[in-house]
């Protein structure tokens, strides 16, 4: 079984629900936040990986994304934007973001792209 | 590099970003509804404050062009299906003819992606529509056959001609249970109208074998929903009117879905969130589907509403339903 806790921050519910489902029955261990302020509110130990929306209410993730990484130095961040404009993924990228997945997803380009992630 | 924050009509924020940034989105229709702007995410404005902002706004393709420019983009992608049908599966992926599945997959992801459905807005050309529909297909069985011809050691053949799927067989619905529906979202309301008593209950038919592989159709992408095309209702289940998860022959939950009978039905492949209210559980079961059956009314012998087949259902949650159910059968 991987090892590896992962939190989730998207302002969708279901899809949330959806990675929840996908990456626990792979046995990580998921934390999720709805927005990027609720991410930073979270109290516990690093998540090895965070993926994260670029699109929310409150908090975007692009400001969440600096923050997380002061916060968390050891975690790594994937971006899940349905945003799929080079020159953002490009900005995300220069903002400390290891990788991006473009919405729509497919549950096994997710789970690819968790493993490689969390083995880099 | 000047940093932009943009707020949509949902209340969500994209930034700081650069106008670049925000220049593509917008032309790109991927950003179409910005309702205010700031330069330091604290102090917002409406758009026109910022006439950097307003003049990408104001120079956003016209209606007029933006359909020109789909039919040309259709033309183009039409084009480019034709180019991909006559190449080998490692040529469309740009990939080294022995390339590994998963490397087949990433390629594949990329690539498909670019002709996903719900890319194309709602009042889109319909050429654009079908053009990217059958780009799609074409990919999503490229895949598929990828897969099969490695799992058997490969080489890859020639993709077969696959014939068309036969459509379903016609549906002899008896009436369903009652079923209350609350609309959530005031854009597409659901007028509600309680349905017969729970008919006697009928044998299933069998679920169709689990192949336990993708078949990289649109609805197991998931996360890119257009929200103004989304239904939201909420159902109530009790034990009276939980033959609703068991008793149509497609949209049952067997078969991943449910039939909602109530007053008015849904076009075939309308999204829609369903919230589940056990209220006798204390329980609420929320999931994510497209409709797959519509009953207009037309037919009198047949229930009034819509079948919907579940794209997101946690497991547990599924298996709570299937128990509920199970006992409800026993009353």
């Amino acid at each position: 079984m991987p090892e590896g806790s992962i939190l989730i921050v998207d302002d969708d519910a279901f899809v949330r629900t959806l990675l929840r489902d996908m990456l626990s029955s792979q046995g990580y261990a998921l934390v999720e936040a709805e927005n990027g302020r609720a991410a930073l509110a979270l109290v516990g130990p690093p998540p090895n990986l965070v993926l994260l929306d670029l699109l929310m209410p409150q908090m975007s993730g692009m400001e969440a994304l600096g923050q997380i990484r002061d916060r968390w130095p050891s975690a790594r961040v994937l971006v899940i934007t349905s945003m799929d404009s080079e020159r953002l993924l490009e900005e995300a990228m220069e903002a400390g973001a290891a990788g991006y997945i473009t919405k729509p997803f497919h549950p096994m380009e997710i789970a690819s792209a968790v493993e490689k992630a969390l083995a880099a | 590099m000047a940093e932009y924050w943009i707020g949509d009509a949902e209340g969500r924020v994209l930034g700081p970003v650069s106008l670049d940034v925000v220049q593509d989105l917008v032309n790109t229709g991927r950003l179409t509804q910005i309702t205010r702007a700031s330069r330091d995410g604290q102090s917002w404005g409406p758009p026109n404050v910022f006439p950097e902002v307003m003049t990408l706004l104001l120079n956003a393709p016209a209606p007029e062009a933006l359909l020109q420019s789909e039919r040309q983009e259709a033309a183009r992608v039409r084009e480019q299906l034709r180019t991909m049908q006559g190449r080998p599966p490692h040529e469309i992926f740009r990939l080294e003819r022995n390339a590994s599945v998963d490397a087949y997959r990433n390629a594949f992801f990329k690539l498909v992606k670019r002709f996903y459905p719900d890319r194309v807005r709602a009042q889109a050309h319909p050429d654009l529509r079908k053009a990217y529909a059958d780009a799609f297909q074409f990919l999503s069985r490229l895949m598929v056959h990828i897969e099969r011809e490695l799992d058997a050691g490969g080489p890859i053949r020639p993709l077969p001609t696959i014939r068309a799927v036969p459509p379903p067989p016609p549906l002899e619905d008896e009436p369903l249970t009652p079923t209350t529906l609350t609309p959530l979202m005031k854009t597409r309301p659901i007028a509600v109208v309680p349905r017969s008593p729970t008919p006697p209950s009928r044998p299933l038919p069998a679920a169709p074998p689990h192949q336990g592989r993708y078949s990289y159709q649109p609805h197991e992408f998931i996360g890119f929903e257009r929200r103004d095309d989304r239904v939201e209702v909420t159902v109530r289940v009790t034990a009276r009117n939980s033959g609703m998860f068991t008793e149509h022959p497609l949209a049952n939950l067997k078969q991943g879905g449910v039939f909602l009978a109530c007053g008015k039905s849904l076009p075939l492949g309308t999204l829609v969130d369903v919230v589940f209210r056990f209220d006798a559980e204390r329980r609420e079961v929320r999931s994510r589907g497209r409709v797959i059956v519509e009953h207009t009314g037309g037919d009198p012998t047949k229930p009034h509403g819509f079948g919907v087949r579940f794209i997101t259902l946690v497991e547990q949650d599924r298996s709570f339903m299937q128990q509920f159910v199970e006992r409800a059968a026993q009353f």
